[in-house]
């Protein structure tokens, strides 16, 4: 699947992509309005992840050209926090899904995932690791086919996890995930901790062992 | 001890311009005297001439005395060096059968070979009366005077420093957060005050000229380092994720992950203060304080493994008119400082009603003056995991829609009142 990354910070553009290209996207990063422009034109995308701010133009303007070329590629507006101007402006102009800055790598993973499930889902709205089954659509979870029984917080960190499969995800970007704005707010991650325990026992009730790591004192991870 | 400026001019006014008047009456006093004496002189001297051509004329068949008048005598002295000098006498005045004060002038003439002492009288009373009457007079006028410049003295003040007053009344309410104008009349009609008030203007406007410069550079500097941040906390991601990573570079990087968030969450609310002083947060609407805080009271206590015991007492439907994440914010870090500066198995004490909402903690008493406690950065002892700009944020809100806020501390007990109205 091909992404279009548009981004005028050189570095961070490079992190975006090689993030997504080690989940096997076919990537292409523009720095410029022009430059992405060119690109949207000719190439279609299963997602664009769309800086606001361009040095040659606004993200915003670029949302309008695309729907004026009839394009629906499916589009994740990256705005700046506390401007909810921009979130707004970028949902009325048809973006999909926004993000806030700084973001962490694996939320925009899991965002562009979730969209593209969305958009091109066919009926795929199944998370899988093993014999870990979640169900986006009817939010329940299977552990060789035994329910398990999970809070709203437990559901949305595991399905987070599986989003990320074999990447370490850590405790600020879970915090994050789940809280959104309010983790500003908290004092430290531990909640997140506790979370995993939880989630790990009832996992390991069902015989879903070992699926959520513990990656010494960075995060966690789902591996396969 | 300063005085007003009245006071201090009347009581120089009231020191000096007597002395002075007394010198002059003084000074007054002898010119009179003198100015009466010369008088004298002139009227003893003309009736003197007057006795004498009398007397030639009527070849010595004259009086040759009438009392209090004139005197002549023969006389064979020679010229006595104190005649022709005035000299004072007393007569005995039979009309009013008591001796009076006289003046007495004596010449000595010479006729048909003969010498003759002319000697003239006048009375010195009369005079005496009228030097005694016009000093009165003077006096009395120079008293009414000297009330007459403390009374206006005292009335044209008010009027002439009226300019000043009304500058200093505007001064007083200028307030630097609002980047208020203060544009102070430079036509008052007294120079100084001209000046003043031109002062004035150009500090005013130099303040809010820096003032506005240090905003612009906070939020500036806030916005250059979101990037940087953004590309660290991207690097890392990255970093975390290479798979052969020992365990202590990833205690390492555990560290530097968490350093890092700290950096970004500080930065974003310095931006936030900034973009709360830049009144960037115009969209306000009917918000429900009351819902609003038992959600992040809820939020909260999942949040914090020691959560202090609650106790609420929150009135329903308290509506407040503000902008929703300015007034969550507030709502938040009050709760959170409540929460977070609390004792082990302490309590938390929560009161709204419509007219402001009290939290009350137990915690350890403050160890600097309470209302630092709302200054950036100020933070009691070395809480790493606080930003010390939560209570700046709240204050910057409250002063945002003219809430009041005060802390108190009580024999264990921290109070933070926001007063709505």
């Amino acid at each position: 699947m091909k992404l279009l990354v548009v981004e005028d910070e050189p570095s961070l553009l490079q992190s975006i992509t090689e993030y997504f290209e080690q989940e096997f996207f076919v990537v292409d990063g523009a720095g410029t309005y022009n430059a992405a422009i060119e690109k949207i034109e000719t190439v279609g995308y299963a997602c664009i992840i769309l800086d606001i701010n361009l040095p040659d133009g606004s993200g915003l303007q670029l949302l309008q050209q695309l729907r004026r070329f009839k394009k629906d590629d499916g589009v994740i507006v990256i705005s700046a926090r506390n401007s909810v101007q921009d979130k707004i402006d970028g949902l009325n102009l048809g973006a999909d899904d926004y993000i806030s800055k700084p973001f962490h790598l694996s939320e925009l993973n899991a965002r562009v995932k979730a969209l593209i499930r969305r958009k091109y889902g066919h009926g795929v709205n199944m998370l899988q690791s093993g014999n870990l089954e979640l169900d986006l659509l009817s939010r329940t979870a299977t552990c060789s086919n035994q329910p398990l029984v999970l809070t709203k917080n437990e559901y949305d960190l595991l399905a987070f996890l599986l989003n990320n499969k074999n990447r370490v995800v850590s405790k600020q970007a879970i915090a994050e995930h789940i809280y959104g704005d309010q983790a500003d707010n908290m004092p430290s991650f531990d909640f997140v901790y506790s979370h995993i325990k939880n989630l790990k026992k009832k996992l390991k009730e069902k015989g879903c062992d070992d699926i959520v790591q513990t990656v010494y004192g960075l995060g966690y991870k789902v591996a396969v | 001890m300063s005085k007003q400026l009245l006071q201090r001019t009347t009581k120089i006014l009231l020191v000096w311009l007597p002395l002075i008047l007394v010198v002059c009456s003084l000074v007054f006093y002898i010119l009179m005297r003198m100015q009466a004496h010369h008088m004298q002189q002139k009227q003893l001297l003309l009736k003197q001439q007057n006795v004498w051509s009398a007397f030639i004329a009527k070849r010595g068949n004259i009086e040759r005395r009438i009392a209090c008048e004139y005197e002549i005598k023969e006389s064979n002295v020679s010229m006595q060096p104190s005649w022709n000098e005035l000299s004072d006498t007393t007569l005995y005045y039979a009309a009013e059968n008591k001796n009076l004060p006289f003046q007495l002038l004596t010449k000595q003439f010479s006729w048909n070979g003969q010498n003759f002492q002319v000697t003239t009288f006048v009375s010195s009373t009369e005079i005496s009366h009228l030097i005694i009457k016009v000093f009165l007079i003077e006096m009395v006028i120079l008293l009414l005077l000297l009330a007459a410049i403390v009374f206006f003295n005292k009335k044209s003040s008010g009027t002439l420093w009226q300019p000043f007053f009304a500058t200093l009344k505007k001064v007083n309410a200028y307030d630097i957060t609002r980047a208020q104008q203060v544009l102070l009349p430079e036509n008052t009609g007294t120079t100084e005050f001209d000046e003043l008030n031109k002062a004035v203007n150009a500090l005013v406007g130099n303040v809010n000229a820096a003032y506005l410069h240090q905003k612009q550079f906070v939020e500036n500097a806030s916005h250059e380092m979101q990037t940087p941040l953004a590309i660290i906390r991207s690097k890392l991601e990255l970093l975390i994720n290479q798979p052969d990573i020992t365990e202590k570079a990833a205690l390492l990087l555990a560290d530097i992950t968490e350093a890092n968030d700290r950096l970004s969450l500080m930065n974003r609310t310095l931006l936030l203060l900034a973009k709360i002083e830049n009144n960037q947060f115009p969209d306000t609407g009917q918000i429900n304080v009351s819902v609003l805080l038992q959600n992040v009271v809820d939020n909260f206590e999942q949040y914090y493994e020691n959560f202090p015991q609650v106790e609420t007492d929150i009135s329903e439907n308290v509506m407040v008119n503000a902008n929703r994440s300015l007034i969550e914010i507030m709502v938040s870090n009050l709760v959170k400082n409540a929460v977070e500066h609390n004792i082990p198995n302490g309590s938390l004490l929560l009161h709204l009603s419509a007219t402001r909402l009290i939290i009350k903690n137990t915690g350890m008493p403050l160890q600097t003056a309470g209302e630092e406690l709302f200054e950036r950065f100020k933070k009691e002892s070395h809480q790493t995991k606080t930003t010390g700009l939560g209570l700046a944020l709240v204050k910057q809100i409250c002063s945002l829609y003219g809430y009041g806020i005060t802390y108190r501390y009580e024999s264990g007990w921290h109070t933070l009142t926001v007063t709505f109205l």
